[in-house]
This record gives structure tokens, sequence and C-alpha cells, in this order.
């Protein structure tokens, strides 16, 4: 976009915001290409889109090709050069669902390959600590979901909906693997479309074309719920009541998919 | 009439939620090929009531019949409620179901004395091993100690149980002869030695031999009631220290006490629970655990109660609020903790930051420090600590950002749930609770102010 004529080779190499969106598939290798591309142009682009994401731009388009082998490259070089806590970070803000995550990265990335692997302890730093509000948002999700997760049994197989902001399956992954290594289960993001499932003893995390419907809960199934229902109101003490306080803890966004909030929600 | 199990659980989780220790964290395992639940150390919360305590195990008694006739609880003998009793297979097939639901973590499992302690721990214990035994159940267990138990007993119970509890239930001994006669101060603090010896000999064993048998790896916790008793606060905190020392505890657990029961001993029916001094001891609590503070430090015999408008660590920075400002690139690790507005997280931040650049407000904030409040008394780059003026405007400043916002919050149809005794006492005079809020507010501002 530069009105210049001839290009000086010294500041071409210069890191500079460059006017232009690089488009990519979603996934984290294709986003791994994105940082290559990035740190091979020295320039951090104006926005990094998906096709999910992508809208008119008057900015010039890259579509930025995912390769394994080049994904590989720029991985390994995160552990070697800026230390196993800066690629745990990395790995995992990349799940956040915010809509700049992948700009934040490469910020990020710039500025710790240049300091190295001290970069991620800069907290107060203003291209690091939106690392830690995207992960603060990730961990504080994981945690929740882990614990408002219900699920219901259709003939021995127990199956829950989950709405979450961020895509966070692989996170609860670990968690529900390790809890329940006998069921056959299965956990959907209706918001990611996309489903955990374990089937004898096989846990895969897979993508969905068409929205999954769970069917009617049976009659024993339902007694169960009542039964929860019924416990989880027992247990409130009137002389203390907090409507604020549950808010705060169990926000609204939670209640649909929860089966004692139902019918307040 | 035969009772349902909807029935039964109606009564045994009502007689069980003034129960307050309602954690599930301590304890970590990873449930084996054919076994069914894991623990995780942090505990997990699965759901929240209406009153905003977490629901994190299935709180049940075991049964409600009780033998005991303490005039603080709702299950004494001379109550006239409706009774029910689990049986083990019910009570481990709930617990089963609910947890393969994820509704809950595991099982608390309480019981009223039910004929004698030993029968009652033996039914507990029947109950557990069904769960431990024949479901293989690896989710957590805690286990109250029945006071009075047999030691044989309660070391049965603490290899099937993740955590242990006795209950102190009042907080001194005095307390505890006038309003649970039954109950001695031998009958609690025998278990707890006994917990703590069992536990601290088990973690000894386990270095040994890595499959040497658990004894409540969570550890064990107790719970007092507060506002049932004259205690002060001061006591109160110095048995919780004395206790955290001595029986290694995990946890202390506050109940603001809500009248049970009209009896002359205790505090009249329509008492307000004291909900702002439970939140208090809490804090307390928490400064005793995470900040390196200490009881006396906190309290001391000429101020052996709380401040109602300042949280413990703001009161104590205001009485010394000659050892700041400190600056923030330079103090020692324990005096990071003690400014308001920095918490352990963000001290440890500072801590790590701080060696690769200096640090300025900007950075402070990214961090997650709270300046309004810790803006009095600290300097950094570039900041050589906020003036508030000279005088009483200017100490009346430095009180209005310390106030605890919790007090003085909610709005003009309901009053936050932590409002202090003295705006009640002025709506029970007549005063518009907003009028009231003001007129308390002012004064706490301009009372603080002056012993600033």
């Amino acid at each position: 976009m530069s009105g210049e004529g001839t290009v000086n080779p010294q500041r071409t190499r210069r890191l500079h915001d460059a006017d232009v969106v690089y488009l990519y598939d979603g996934s984290f290798e294709g986003f791994l290409c994105c940082v290559f591309e990035s740190f091979a142009q020295h320039e951090i682009p104006f926005a990094v889109w998906t096709p999910q994401r992508e809208t008119s731009t008057l900015y010039p388009v890259k579509d930025i090709p995912t390769d394994h082998a080049r994904a590989q490259r720029v991985f390994a070089s995160f552990g070697r050069k800026l230390g196993a806590e800066t690629e745990y970070l990395v790995s995992r803000d990349f799940l956040s669902g915010r809509e700049d995550k992948e700009l934040l990265l490469i910020r990020f990335l710039h500025l710790a390959f240049a300091l190295g692997p001290g970069t991620v302890k800069r907290t107060g730093h203003p291209d690091v600590a939106p690392l830690y509000e995207m992960k603060k948002s990730l961990d504080w999700e994981v945690d929740k979901f882990q614990g408002f997760v219900r699920f219901e049994e259709h003939d021995g197989m127990l199956g829950a909906v989950i709405h979450p902001k961020n895509y966070i399956l692989p996170l609860l992954r670990p968690h529900f693997c390790g809890r329940f290594p006998e069921e056959d289960f299965l956990i959907y993001d209706a918001v990611h479309q996309a489903v955990l499932l374990q089937q004898e003893h096989k846990t895969r995390l897979l993508e969905l074309a068409a929205p999954l419907e769970l069917p009617p809960p049976s009659a024993r199934e339902q007694q169960f719920q009542a039964l929860w229902t019924q416990f989880y109101k027992t247990l409130e003490i009137q002389a203390r009541h907090n409507e604020k306080g549950r808010m705060s803890h169990c926000p609204k966004r939670f209640w649909a998919d929860m089966v004692e909030m139902k019918d307040e929600f | 009439m035969e009772q349902t199990l909807m029935d039964k659980l109606t009564i045994l989780a009502d007689s069980a939620k003034y129960d307050v220790a309602c954690t599930s964290s301590g304890a970590s395992r990873t449930a084996r090929a054919g076994t069914l639940g894991s623990c995780y150390a942090p505990g997990c919360c699965h759901a929240f009531t209406a009153d905003g305590r977490c629901v994190s195990l299935l709180k049940v008694l075991m049964t409600n019949r009780c033998a005991f006739d303490c005039s603080y609880c709702v299950n004494r003998r001379s109550n006239d409620i409706p009774r029910a009793t689990f049986t083990p297979r019910e009570l481990t097939e709930l617990t089963v179901e609910f947890y393969r639901r994820n509704y809950i973590e595991g099982l608390f499992l309480s019981s009223a004395v039910l004929g004698t302690p030993d029968y009652t721990t033996e039914r507990m214990l029947a109950a557990l091993r069904l769960l431990r035994g024949e479901y293989r159940f690896g989710g957590y267990i805690h286990a109250k100690a029945i006071p009075g138990t047999s030691p044989e007993l309660l070391q049965q119970l603490g290899y099937l149980a993740d955590r242990l509890s006795v209950n102190v239930e009042l907080p001194s001994e005095q307390s505890l002869n006038l309003l649970a006669p039954d109950k001695g101060r031998h009958s609690i603090f025998r278990p707890m030695k006994q917990i703590a010896v069992s536990g601290a000999q088990s973690k000894q064993e386990l270095a040994v031999y890595r499959h040497a048998p658990k004894f409540a790896p969570a550890g064990q916790s107790t719970q007092m009631i507060v506002g049932a008793s004259p205690e002060t606060d001061y006591h109160i905190l110095k048995l919780t220290e004395g206790m955290y020392r001595k029986y290694s505890l995990k946890r202390v657990f506050y109940s603001a006490y809500i009248p049970v029961a009209e009896d002359s001993r205790l505090p009249a029916l329509d008492t307000k629970p004291p909900l702002l001094r439970e939140h208090r001891l809490y804090q307390a609590d928490w400064l005793l655990r995470f900040y390196q503070f200490e009881a006396d430090e906190i309290l001391d015999r000429d101020n052996p109660n709380f401040n109602p408008y300042l949280d413990p660590k703001c009161n104590w920075a205001v009485q010394h609020y000659g050892l700041f400002p400190v600056d923030v690139n330079r103090a020692p690790f324990e005096m990071l903790l003690r400014v308001p507005g920095i918490g352990p997280k963000s001290a440890r931040r500072i801590w790590h930051a701080r060696k690769l650049s200096s640090l300025g407000l900007d950075e402070l904030k990214r961090m997650g420090v709270v300046l309004k409040r810790a803006q009095y008394f600290i300097t950094c780059n570039g900041f050589s600590g906020a003036h508030p003026g000279r005088g009483t405007a200017g100490r009346e400043r430095i009180t209005q950002a310390l106030i605890d916002p919790n007090v003085f919050g909610g709005n003009c149809e309901q009053l936050s749930l932590f409002t202090p005794p003295a705006v009640d006492e002025l709506i029970t005079q007549g005063v518009a609770p907003r009028a009231a809020l003001r007129m308390v507010r002012e004064e706490a501002v301009q009372c603080l102010a002056k012993a600033l």
C-alpha cells in the first residue's frame, strides 16, 4: 500500500504493521503457518481470519495454506527457544473464543522471539497481558463446565449438551476420561458443533456437519432428574437468600443446559 | 406409611444443609480401569443454590433420628420434625447415579446419633464399604466423625473417606457445656487428634511404600457456629490458629447462627444471622492461611472484634500506616502481600516481572492489582505514591477508597447481605434504609479518618 516506487531493503526487513489480512483454515497448524508467514515477511497483519469470520474488506487478503512440515517447524521452535511455559500458554490460548486471538498471539510471539524465554513472566507488558486474560477466561470456563455439565442416560450412554464461549472440549477431555473410564459418554458443544465421544474405551473429538439432537429422557432418567432438582431446592437456606451471589458464581448463560435450573430459567 | 426415596432425600438433605463445609478439595486421583470416579485437587462446584453457596457433594445425613439434645441443632431429640433413615444400599445407589450424571463430586456423609455413636458409625461404614467395594467408587467422600465414636471405628472410617471432620460447633467449653450437654470438649478434640496423628503416620508409610493405604488423604476440617454464644472474634480466631497448628487442619468453616429453636440460652428467634461477622472471619482465616498473618496481628485483647467497615487486611494496613508506602520494585514478598489491593497471585506476578523490568502503574494494573486501594500504599516506577491531600479531607479520601464496598452495597429495595448492625438499628428506629446507610457510612468514614 505504500506509495514509494523503490523498495528500500532495510525498511522491509524491519517488523511493521502491514495492511493485509491473513486467511487460514482455523486449525492450530494453519495458525502456526500464519505465524511463519508473519515472521518471514516481518509484518504484523491487520487481521487474521478463518472462513467463518471472513467479511468483505478493502485490504488485500492473503491465503495462508496449511503446511504440516512448516507448522511442525514453528511449533518446535516454541519449546526450544521460548520454553515450555510459553509453548503451553500459546497452545492453550489458541482455544480461546476471542475474535482477535491470532493477532494477539502473533504480536506476543514477535516480542517473545525478540526478548527470549523470560517474556511470559512480563505479565504487565501490553503484548503479554492479553494472553493471561485469555487464559483466565479459558480456565474459568473449563473449571465451570467440569462442574456444570449435566449428563442424561439414554440406553446406557451418557449425553450432555454445552454452550461454551471458548472451544474447551479438548481441555475437558482429560477430566472426563479420567473420571468415567468404564462409561460411554458424549459431550456435545452446540456452539462449535463438536463432540467429545467415548465409546468402548476409545475417545474421539469430532466436528459435526449438522446439529445434534438428544432424545427425550426416559422415565427412569426423569426420576433421577426430579430427585436431583428436589435435592438442589432443599439445600437453600432462606435466611441467607442471595441471588446476586448465585449469579456471579453461576451466570444465567449456563442455566439452559442445567436440569435443576431449567424451570427458573 | 412407607417413605419414598424422594421423601427421605428431602428430609435428610434438609437436616444436613446447615453444615457449611462442602468442599471437595485436597485429594487427587484418576480413575483406574474398572472403577468409577476421580478426585480433582482444587475441588469442583457442581451447582450454586439460591443463597449463593456451592453444591459440591451429595450432602445428607444417614439418619436424623438423634439421641442427643443440642439446643442449637434442628435435629435435637426434643424437636418435633419428620424423621427418616437411609439404608446403606439406597444411599449408595443415589450417590452413584448422581455422580454418573455429573451432578456431584462425591458424598458428604454425616449423621445424627442413632442409638449410640458406635452404632451410627457402623451404619456409615456399611454404606461407604458398599460404595468403595461393590461399586468401586473413586469419587470424593467426606465423612463426619460422630463425637464419642470408638477410635477403632474412626480409624476404619479414615481409610474409606478422603476427608474427615469433627465439628467443634461452639468455640468454648462453657458454651459447649451449656448448649450441647451430650458432647464434651474431650469427645471433640480426642478424635481430632487421632485423625491428625493417623494422617501424618499414613503419609510417612506412603513415602516408604507407595501402595500403603491412605488415611483421609484430604485431611480434616471443622466447623464453628458464630453468634450462638458470647465469644469474641479474637477468641474464635485464636482458637482457629491453634487448631491449624496443632491438628494441621485443612480448613475451618464458620457458620452464622440461624435461630432454629426458642430457648432462653440462645439468641431470640428473630435475630438476623450475623453474616457480616462470618464474612470477616473467613477473610481473617484467609489472611492466616495465604497471607502469612498471625491471629495477634489481626485482632488483640484491646480490639477483640472485627471492624465492620474495613476488611481485616485494610484494617491492619491503616493501623500500620507508618510502614507504607512500599516500593513495589524492591519490597520483600511478605510486604507486597500486605498491601491492600495486592493478592497472592498479583504478588507472585510482581515478584517475577520485576526481575525483568522496572514496573510502573500501567504494568501493575494489567497484572490485576486493584489500584483504587493500593495507590495509597505503594510507590513504583514513575509514581511516588498518591497524595490524598492534607488534613482531614485527605484522610477521608483514603478511607473512602478503603471502606468495604460489600457492606454499603445493595440498592434501595434490597440492602446488602452484609449490612452492619448499626444500620439495622437505625432502620428499626424508623429511619429509611438508604438514609440509614448514608448516615452510618459518613460516620464510619469520619471515625476511621480520625484514627488514621
